[in-house]
């Protein structure tokens, strides 16, 4: 009976959403005198994830109290004898229920900021702006409530539809139209390789299962174990040429190096879309999604350790263009890259744990901070140049105060959330680089990216926060009202009490035991032989503790207070980072000079050969039509002569075959 | 009585100089008499085999030369109309003339 009660919650979670959009979609519709507007569809989408956030945490309680792992509905999608097992399913775990209650929270939380950023600004299109959101906390919901691969690709992808819809919310303005259209592409592109591998694990495993018997992941363990050839190759060279594959997708999503360059041109959405999607969740499903396979990645070491390199140098690399980035909210999107390399660290080395906590930490601490950016822009009046601003404490002491939390968080200072899951993600590779020498350069990067981190975050604060205003609108600015408080306020103390979850240091091991992270930590082991043995816990929370501190106090000393001198940036570092380590550029190059130069150079083949036979032909039919039609000359006496001729012609013919002659 | 061989080379005679009118001359009047003259050597083929043959073949071969001159007595009310036309048009019966029919 319970479990029916948890099944049925656990299928409205995304169904509520979607009948919400579905409802807002349709609404439009109807005339707008029958009052059917932005009101109406706030109300709608805010209301759809508030009652989402209260099912997710009857979920999450009665997962955490039953220790449910089960497949809650299962809809098969094709059914015919003979046909592969394609089915919608809920599957509810550990894994699904927590993230089921992030998505949901920062969803509610930044409905109701959208009513004070979007609403309260007059901005038109309301009901778009919230049938998007709608429709992407519906998908992002049922992605992370997919049971099986396939299920998981259709969210993914309606995931990344709702972003480019939301990027592009401001439609007539060209960056934000161009920058829509460039989340798409470079999505996509990763996405094709995730399409390749779904279609790929489907002919080497025939699953797509996630859980119970027969699923993808036992499947494929038995046939690493039986030694077995699939799709013409070892069992283990095709789980890593898949894990691969789907990698690409994640790369894609979670804003990887090299295809991170969609996600700071992103920020030309509206500031909370910023904060959902390309903060808290979206750009989390990339991460999710290895977390879910994380059974099938720890079939292979290469998947994995090309995984912890992936995410190892996104972190510093990204970390390092965030130093340079004049505007707010471009800083926090590279803040954003930076720490989900973190995760994919994390998962690479076999931190399960670790990554999901990281995870859960970050989608708090950076929507918050992307709130309290978007409660900056909004008071004074869409600036967002941090050299513009300055000096805001004091006009906007909730802003600043809950924006520090945030900060502190994302810096990695104890005792806030950030450092308890930075320090763990940390801890998972360094234990396991002990037994995996490759491991070394990613965990160095990794602790590297804590000073730099530490740095941007402060150099951020300061600029935007202290020192003295530097803009008429930085002075005369005045902080929202209750649609501002409430988010910033509750996100605030999430990003303050979050860690204490799975404080490590302190013996506090509750959201390891909660997702069952020591069977996770197995499955690294078997497979890649990581052995968590090693346990330098203190030393290494001190020295990242340190480290960030060093990074911060630096930051905070030279730019709270001053300001010209050190805006000048001359040196060739300064400008490599400027240019985004010229990435962007060579993006662009690839498509326009490459790629379109050799079309170009392609399209001759289609237009002189394959136009040309087409054309050749035709002329060759007129030509000869042409030349012919001069016999007929229109004159009755030649006709006659010619059939005469002809008749003459035949009986000779007939008589030399006949044998007259 | 004569050997059919005798009313087939009259036949053929008969023929080519039909033959050679209609590819020689230049008034459309005498073409249609050659065309006549062709047909008619036609029709002396016919009868020759007819009588040489005999019997029901025979009768066929005369009723056959019968159904060839009322077409002919046709072709030449439908011809003659045709070159009345083509006298108003042009002025002439000259068949060079008339080349509308070209490219």
């Amino acid at each position: 009976m319970a479990e029916q009660a948890l099944a049925t919650a656990a299928l409205l979670i995304p169904v509520v959403p979607f009948v919400a959009f579905a409802v807002i979609l349709l609404g439009g519709l109807l005339p707008k005198e029958r009052g059917f507007g932005g009101a109406t569809s706030t109300v709608l989408s805010t209301a759809s994830a508030g009652v989402s956030f209260a099912l997710s945490v009857y979920v999450l309680l009665r997962v955490q109290a039953t220790d449910a792992s089960f497949v809650a509905v299962r809809t098969a999608w094709v059914e015919a004898t003979g046909a592969p097992d394609l089915h919608f399913g809920v599957l509810v775990d550990p894994l699904s229920a927590l993230m089921a209650v992030i998505v949901s929270l920062v969803a509610f939380l930044v409905h109701v900021f959208s009513k004070y950023y979007m609403n309260d600004e007059g901005e038109n299109g309301l009901p778009r702006y919230y049938g998007a959101m709608a429709l992407f906390t519906g998908s992002m919901l049922a992605f992370v409530f997919s049971s099986n691969l396939l299920m998981s690709f259709i969210f993914f992808e309606l995931v990344g539809l709702c972003s480019y819809l939301l990027i592009g919310f401001w439609y007539e303005t060209p960056s934000a139209a161009s920058a829509a259209k460039k989340a798409f592409l470079v999505t996509r592109f990763g996405d094709y390789f995730f399409l390749v591998g779904v279609a790929g694990v489907f002919a080497a495993f025939g699953t797509f299962a996630y859980h119970g018997d027969g699923s993808l992941f036992d499947t494929a363990a038995s046939a690493i174990e039986g030694n077995v050839s699939v799709l013409g190759v070892g069992a283990e060279t095709a789980v890593t040429a898949l894990a691969l594959l789907v990698l690409g997708g994640v790369i894609g999503k979670s804003a990887q190096f090299p295809l991170h360059t969609w996600l700071p041109d992103a920020m030309e959405g509206p500031t909370p879309v910023s904060a959902l999607i390309h903060a808290a969740t979206m750009v989390a499903a990339g991460v999710y999604l290895v977390a879910r396979l994380f059974e099938f990645y720890a079939l292979s070491p290469t998947a994995l350790l090309v995984v912890a390199y992936v995410g190892g140098f996104t972190a510093l690399f990204a970390a390092t263009m965030a130093l340079v980035m004049d505007d707010i909210k471009q800083v926090l999107a590279y803040s954003t890259i930076s720490q989900y390399g973190y995760m994919m660290l994390a998962l690479g080395a076999g931190g399960y744990t670790a990554a999901v906590f990281h995870l859960t930490n970050h989608a708090f601490f950076k929507a918050l901070l992307f709130l309290g950016a978007g409660s900056v822009i909004i008071a004074t009046h869409h600036k967002q140049d941090m050299w513009e601003l300055g000096g805001l404490r004091r006009r906007m002491p909730v802003t600043y105060w809950t924006f520090l939390a945030g900060a502190l968080a994302l810096a990695g200072i104890a005792p806030f959330s950030g450092f308890w899951s930075k320090d763990e993600a940390l801890l998972a590779v360094l234990r396991n680089a002990v037994n995996e020498p490759l491991l070394w350069v990613p965990f160095g990067l990794g602790l590297v990216a804590v000073v730099v981190t530490g740095f941007y975050t402060f150099r951020m604060v300061a600029l935007t926060f202290h020192g003295e205003p530097r803009s008429e609108e930085a002075r005369e600015a005045e902080e929202g009202g209750f649609a501002v408080y409430t988010p910033l306020v509750a996100l605030g103390a999430l990003a303050v009490f979050a860690g204490f979850i799975n404080a490590v240091p302190l013996g506090i091991h509750a959201l390891k035991t909660f997702l069952g992270g020591e069977t996770f930590a197995e499955y690294a082991a078997e497979t890649v032989g990581y052995v968590g043995e090693f346990e330098p816990s203190t030393a290494l929370s001190v020295t990242a503790l340190a480290l960030a501190v060093a990074g911060s106090v630096a930051a905070f000393r030279l730019y709270a207070g001053a300001d010209e001198p050190l805006r000048h940036r001359d040196g060739a570092t300064a400008r490599v980072l400027e240019k985004k380590y010229y990435v962007d550029a060579f993006q662009v190059w690839l498509a326009e000079d490459v790629t379109y130069g050799l079309s170009k150079r392609l399209s001759l083949f289609d237009i002189d050969i394959l136009d040309g036979v087409v054309n050749g032909t035709s002329r060759v039919s007129l030509g000869s039509g042409e030349a012919v039609r001069r016999i007929q000359t229109g004159v009755v006496s030649h006709y006659a002569a010619v059939i005469a001729l002809g008749v003459v012609g035949l009986v000779a013919l007939v008589g030399l075959v006949g044998g007259w002659f | 009585m004569l050997p059919s061989s005798y009313y087939v080379f009259l036949s053929a005679f008969v023929f080519s100089v039909g033959l050679y009118g209609v590819l020689t001359r230049t008034n459309a009047v005498v073409i249609l008499m050659c065309v006549e003259l062709m047909l008619n050597a036609g029709n002396l083929n016919l009868i020759a085999f007819a009588t040489h043959h005999g019997g029901v073949a025979g009768i066929a071969g005369q009723t056959f030369t019968l159904f060839v001159l009322a077409v002919a007595a046709a072709e030449v009310a439908v011809g003659l109309g045709i070159f009345i036309l083509v006298y108003r048009r042009y002025g002439t019966v000259d068949v060079r003339k008339p080349r509308l029919m070209r490219w």
